[in-house]
């Protein structure tokens, strides 16, 4: 009965997150970073993959 | 997996067991059936068939087919196939995952037990590869929150029966029935204690960060529900490591406590009203950490320490999976009585033999010698560094921009660290548990980098220098 009752309530939330991550398209992709706003200090060298 | 059931067992639960498989079967043919709509559903198909081991659930039906190798070959091919791996980085700590593991594989081929050790090896090498494969495919905030769900809600499958048991029973070690009786994996009662408090961090950071469930009253009361669950597991199981665990977790949540004298006087406050409440034998079982020369299970602990230790300075590399299967201990109790004025210490002489690790950090040391374990250290401190490092430049950020991996970095920090505390006592140095949280650790490190090199403000110079 204890079991059951774990068994149904978990399972069913992870039913229900995989339920839910069909219609999330960020799943997959997401949007690009906000560029940060202005550089951070003088002379700083572009980031190395750049 | 062979299912725990004697034949009366099962003769007598009639239909029950096949609604029982079907359900379990159902569940993961629908797993299956969005993870062709949505890949990375195999991932956490596996992680949860590697947490709940729904094949030792199971009567008859699950446990002749290989769910477990059916999940992963679906998730490393999807990967492998559709997914997009511009995004994949392979970190410092998978390539000292990758070093362990053959390390590992090495020593198990010279191993003093190769029977044992070919044994342990054919579980403990799935752990380490998926923990080096799981941060590839941790490309956005939703995997990684829809990852955390998993493996909390998997492991929340063990800890709400357990839970439940104890305010009903009260438990009592080894007694406390958790669905499996065989021991192993997350079934196992110091096992299961340490990961329920290790989650904690976890389950609070999903309650208010998560995008799936967003934060209502259901999610609160399911929340801390859960977490009043994984607080009586260690109280119900009766390990005593769970009880270190538990310590540990409040000290670090000192770090947050805003008014940090009231939550001391909480805290205090709390313990004097809950031990009265406490099972009796749960609080003469603790007893015995203060009592640990009369404790015959503590003085083993000491004495295979030191026959490890003296083992390690003979066999420098370790004696491969199971090496402790050779030693031979012996150890004297004392135990103190009071007769009046007189102070009487009676010394009791027991030998063992064969007596497990019972510290991971001692397990290391035993089976892969110092190489293996410096390894396993870098692996495990390198960590806890790398997610102070997120939470520290994370932590103030706006909501909107990306603080959830600051909170994430936080949580994964106080998992590892329980993890670590609890490890001193119990022999879980490869728990696949952990490993995924290893995973997710390394994921996240990778994903907080790319992210920032994504938008890092870049001189027109810059850009140009590129597209030469």
């Amino acid at each position: 009965m204890i079991d059951n009752f774990s068994l149904a309530l978990t399972h069913g939330l992870m039913l229900l997150v995989a339920w839910r991550l069909i219609f999330r398209d960020d799943l997959d992709r997401e949007s690009d970073p906000e560029p940060d706003p202005e550089p951070k200090g003088w002379g700083r060298k572009p980031p190395r993959d750049a | 997996m062979i299912p725990n059931l004697t034949p009366s067992q099962r003769a007598g639960a009639g239909n029950r067991p096949a609604m029982h498989d079907l359900a379990l079967i159902g569940f993961l043919l629908a797993l299956m059936g969005v993870g062709f709509r949505r890949p990375f559903v195999f991932v956490l198909g596996y992680v949860y068939i590697d947490n709940v081991s729904p094949q030792r659930l199971s009567y008859y039906l699950l446990n002749s087919v290989p769910v477990s190798l059916i999940f992963v070959a679906l998730a490393v091919g999807a990967w492998a196939l559709v997914d997009d791996k511009r995004d994949s980085r392979f970190a410092p700590r998978q390539a000292l995952l990758l070093l362990l593991l053959i390390y590992c594989g090495v020593t198990t081929t010279q191993a003093d037990f190769p029977l044992d050790a070919a044994n342990k090896w054919s579980w403990v090498w799935k752990a380490l590869a998926f923990a080096i494969f799981l941060p590839l495919t941790l490309r956005t905030r939703l995997r990684f929150e829809s990852l955390g769900l998993f493996m909390v809600l998997s492991a929340a499958a063990i800890i709400i029966v357990g839970g439940i048991k104890t305010v009903v029973s009260g438990g009592g070690y080894g007694s406390l029935n958790l669905m499996v009786t065989n021991n192993t994996g997350l079934y196992e009662s110091s096992i299961i204690s340490t990961v329920a408090i290790a989650i904690i961090p976890l389950i609070l950071y999903l309650r208010k960060h998560n995008t799936v469930f967003p934060t209502d009253w259901r999610v609160n009361l399911f929340a801390f529900a859960l977490i009043f669950a994984c607080a009586l597991i260690p109280i119900g199981t009766e390990a005593r490591t769970g009880l270190v665990c538990i310590g540990a977790l409040l000290v670090l949540a000192l770090r947050f406590a805003k008014r940090r004298f009231l939550y001391v006087g909480v805290l205090a406050a709390a313990a004097l009203i809950a031990v009265p409440l406490l099972p009796s034998s749960f609080t003469n079982r603790m007893d015995t950490i203060k009592s640990y020369k009369a404790d015959q299970s503590a003085s083993t602990r000491l004495a295979v320490w030191a026959w490890t230790w003296e083992y390690a300075k003979d066999h420098p590399f370790g004696g491969g999976f199971d090496a402790y299967r050779q030693n031979k201990l012996r150890m004297e109790l004392q135990e103190i009585t009071e007769d009046g004025s007189t102070r009487n210490i009676e010394t009791t002489v027991t030998t063992d033999a064969a007596r497990a690790y019972h510290s991971s950090y001692f397990e290391m040391l035993g089976e892969q010698g110092f190489p293996g374990l410096v390894l396993w250290l870098l692996i495990h401190g390198l960590g806890v560094i790398r997610m102070e490092i997120l939470y520290r430049r994370y932590r103030n950020r706006p909501a909107d921009k990306d603080q959830w991996i600051g909170a994430l970095a936080s949580a994964l920090q106080q998992a590892h660290i329980v993890y670590l505390v609890g490890a001193l006592f119990v022999g879980i140095a490869y728990q696949p548990f952990v490993y995924l949280l290893v995973g997710m650790q390394i994921g996240l490190d990778t994903y907080a980098g790319r992210r920032a090199a994504e938008a890092a403000w870049r001189p027109l110079g810059g850009v140009q220098a590129s597209a030469s």
